[in-house]
């Protein structure tokens, strides 16, 4: 407790008044020390109800020319400018006619899995994996979309095909989520044989969880291959599935007969695949691995949102975590799980990549951390992107046909499954240890803890991309950041006034 | 004040028992539903919607964790100001401090398991200045001069 001063010789009462509380001035000014910087970082960390992921965070130019005066926008509109184009023009031909015509319905309620289950969710078609789409290399794919009830509305996201923007399915960043009752039509050609699938991007970390999905195969066109065997995994409840059935699944096909497994992980974590007879890797996200040789004894690891082509020979068994895909009538049995996982890094033979990678014209920071702070007001421990968190984040601007190279840097504890929309990205080393194996290009890579990723890729799809953790819950946490060409405008808004919320 | 500081003090140390208890909960639960038969992988761990008895703990664990008791650090720092005992702010630092130290040690234990073994015993250290931290309020309260600690 302070002591009253004797009052023999009187001050000015203002002197007196502070020596006589001067700790509760002190206290005052601490407490205020510490709640103001927290009020304020709470104060700027809250979103309104409608914005612009163009307005988010920083320009990032990556050490390269800012063409179109971004850096210094201050969110104008830029729509009207010459040389600009909206994500809404980003379409395929609308005048060819389509080769594939694709009807799609979305409907949350009971699902019935392949297995008997009964889940609570969302599906295309009353199923859920939703219905296979395939298509041949270079057909023009028309899928029109229904939403019958999902409340919250949906998009589809053609995950790891590079379609034009407007049809990425991004909901508040490609399009307006389609609300129940509405129509949407995607219209893309897919030119580049292999496996992908197709998810909500409204609400993602919902509904692709609870079902929202579907396998989507592009096959080569006059190759067709001779036993072709999806292998769609899912987790549903806590239990993984295989093409929505459990356990052991038989694929019929007569001895020596040589499969293609098409393993799709539209889980939130990665999943190990193996198995006991030699196989080998054909693709990766859709792409060929060049020279694939015998794996034997070892496991790969498909990240979230990742595919994997495996050939076996029948009878064959491949593990797909605690499910197993049977190739042929005999059951080989289960195999233990591999210790060591197959590096994709050093797989395959080398062969040269259709640029230059070695002088890239922008080269990109996208490091992930995780510290306290306020996400949309809501304190917690947060995912970073360059040590800042959502939506302060980099708004990574590139120019068409840049050569563009990516570091992607996780010291955040956590794995994150990093995907980008709209192109495909080669690896080029990791650590510092350069990439000696076929080409090793993916659309969802796994950056482990500690780890940091060298990837490039030519810019060569204009629009707004999102490149994201495809841990769902992840993205919603924050870790979500975009790529945008400078000339491309974004007439969508989301935030909660909207109806848009893609994570 | 010395009050508010008593309470918020025995709230923290109340809080750390209460993590222990829902960790200890959560991870018995999941050992029984591996037990059972079932298949945890980290799809599973990832999947909201996964359900044993004692899966709530992994929930309560991480909120009270990240949200609810480094809230109740600052909470008790700022309160200590106003305070008027001896050792009041060093002992909300030393909690605001040893909270920090937890959440870090709980989060890079993710992936180095060995960190996890500091994130057990900070929780004593937490614990055991929480309590110190409300005895020291409670001394200041009856008027009674504070302990000392012994260095």
């Amino acid at each position: 407790m302070s002591q009253e001063a004797p009052q023999q010789n009187p001050r000015p009462r203002v002197a007196t008044y502070l020596r006589t509380h001067l700790r509760t001035i002190v206290a005052t000014a601490a407490t205020l020390a510490v709640l103001v910087p927290l009020a304020v970082m709470w104060w700027g960390s809250r979103m309104p109800g409608s914005y612009s992921v163009m307005d988010m965070g920083y320009v990032d130019l990556g050490g390269g020319p800012d063409t179109m005066g971004l850096a210094d926008r201050s969110g104008h509109d830029m729509s009207g400018m010459p040389g600009m184009v909206s994500v809404a023009d980003l379409v395929a031909d609308p005048g060819r006619p389509a080769d594939v015509t694709v009807d799609l319905t979305a409907s949350q309620g009971t699902v019935t899995l392949a297995s008997g289950r009964t889940v609570e969710g969302y599906m295309f078609n009353g199923t859920s994996p939703g219905p296979l789409i395939e298509a041949t290399e270079g057909d023009l794919v028309e899928v029109r979309v229904h939403n019958d009830d999902v409340e919250d509305g949906i998009s589809v996201h053609w995950h790891g095909v590079d379609v034009p923007n407007a049809e990425d399915g991004v909901a508040g960043v490609t399009q307006d989520a389609i609300g129940a009752g509405e129509d949407h039509v995607y219209r893309f050609v897919v030119d580049d044989p292999g496996t992908y699938w197709y998810h909500s991007h409204q609400v993602s970390h919902t509904q692709v969880l609870r079902g929202l999905y579907g396998p989507l195969v592009v096959h080569p066109r006059g190759r067709p291959s001779a036993v072709d065997v999806m292998a769609v995994t899912h987790t549903y409840a806590g239990t993984r599935t295989l093409n929505g059935d459990e356990g052991v699944v038989t694929f019929g096909a007569s001895p020596g007969a040589v499969a293609r497994v098409r393993v799709v992980n539209t889980d939130n974590g990665a999943v190990q695949a193996w198995s006991s007879a030699p196989y080998r890797v054909l693709a990766v996200d859709g792409r060929e691995v060049n020279e694939p040789t015998a794996v034997e004894g070892k496991r790969v690891s498909v990240p979230a949102g990742g595919r994997y082509d495996l050939e076996v020979t029948a009878p064959a068994r491949i593990q797909i975590g605690s499910t197993a895909l049977v190739v042929g009538d005999d059951d080989p049995g289960r195999a233990p799980q591999p210790r060591d996982e197959l590096d994709m890094l050093s797989y395959g033979s080398p062969t040269a990549l259709p640029f230059d990678a070695s002088a890239p014209d922008r080269t990109f920071r996208y490091s992930i951390g995780r510290r306290p702070g306020f996400l949309d007001g809501k304190p917690g421990f947060w995912w970073s992107i360059n040590g800042h968190l959502w939506p302060d984040i980099p708004m990574y601007v590139v120019d068409e046909g840049d050569v563009v190279v990516f570091e992607i840097e996780n010291h955040s504890g956590e794995v994150h499954p990093m995907h980008l929309h709209g192109h495909h990205a080669v690896v080029l080393s990791r650590d510092g240890e350069e990439a000696t194996g076929s080409p090793w290009w993916v659309d969802s890579l796994d950056v482990d803890d500690g780890e940091t990723l060298r990837v490039a890729f030519v810019a060569d799809n204009p629009g707004i991309w999102m490149d994201h953790c495809h841990n769902l819950k992840h993205a919603a946490q924050g870790l979500v950041a975009h790529l945008m060409y400078s000339n491309v405008t974004e007439p969508y808004r989301a935030g909660d006034d909207t109806g848009n919320t893609p994570e | 004040m010395i009050k508010a500081y008593r309470i918020l003090a025995v709230i923290i140390a109340a809080e750390v028992v209460i993590q222990a208890m829902m960790i200890v909960f959560a991870v018995a639960g999941l050992g029984k539903y591996i037990d059972d038969g079932n298949v945890v992988d980290k799809a599973a761990m990832e999947d909201e919607d996964l359900s044993f008895t004692g899966v709530v703990g992994f929930m309560v664990h991480g909120i009270n964790g990240m949200m609810i008791i480094p809230l109740l650090g600052i909470a008790l720092l700022v309160i200590s100001f106003f305070a008027k005992f001896d050792g009041a702010v060093k002992w909300a630092g030393i909690v605001l401090a040893s909270i920090v130290v937890q959440v870090f040690a709980g989060i890079l234990a993710h992936d180095a398991p060995y960190i996890g073994l500091i994130h057990g015993l900070n929780a004593f250290i937490l614990a055991g200045s929480a309590g110190f931290a409300s005895r020291q309020a409670k001394a200041a309260e009856v008027g009674a001069p504070a302990t000392t600690v012994a260095a």
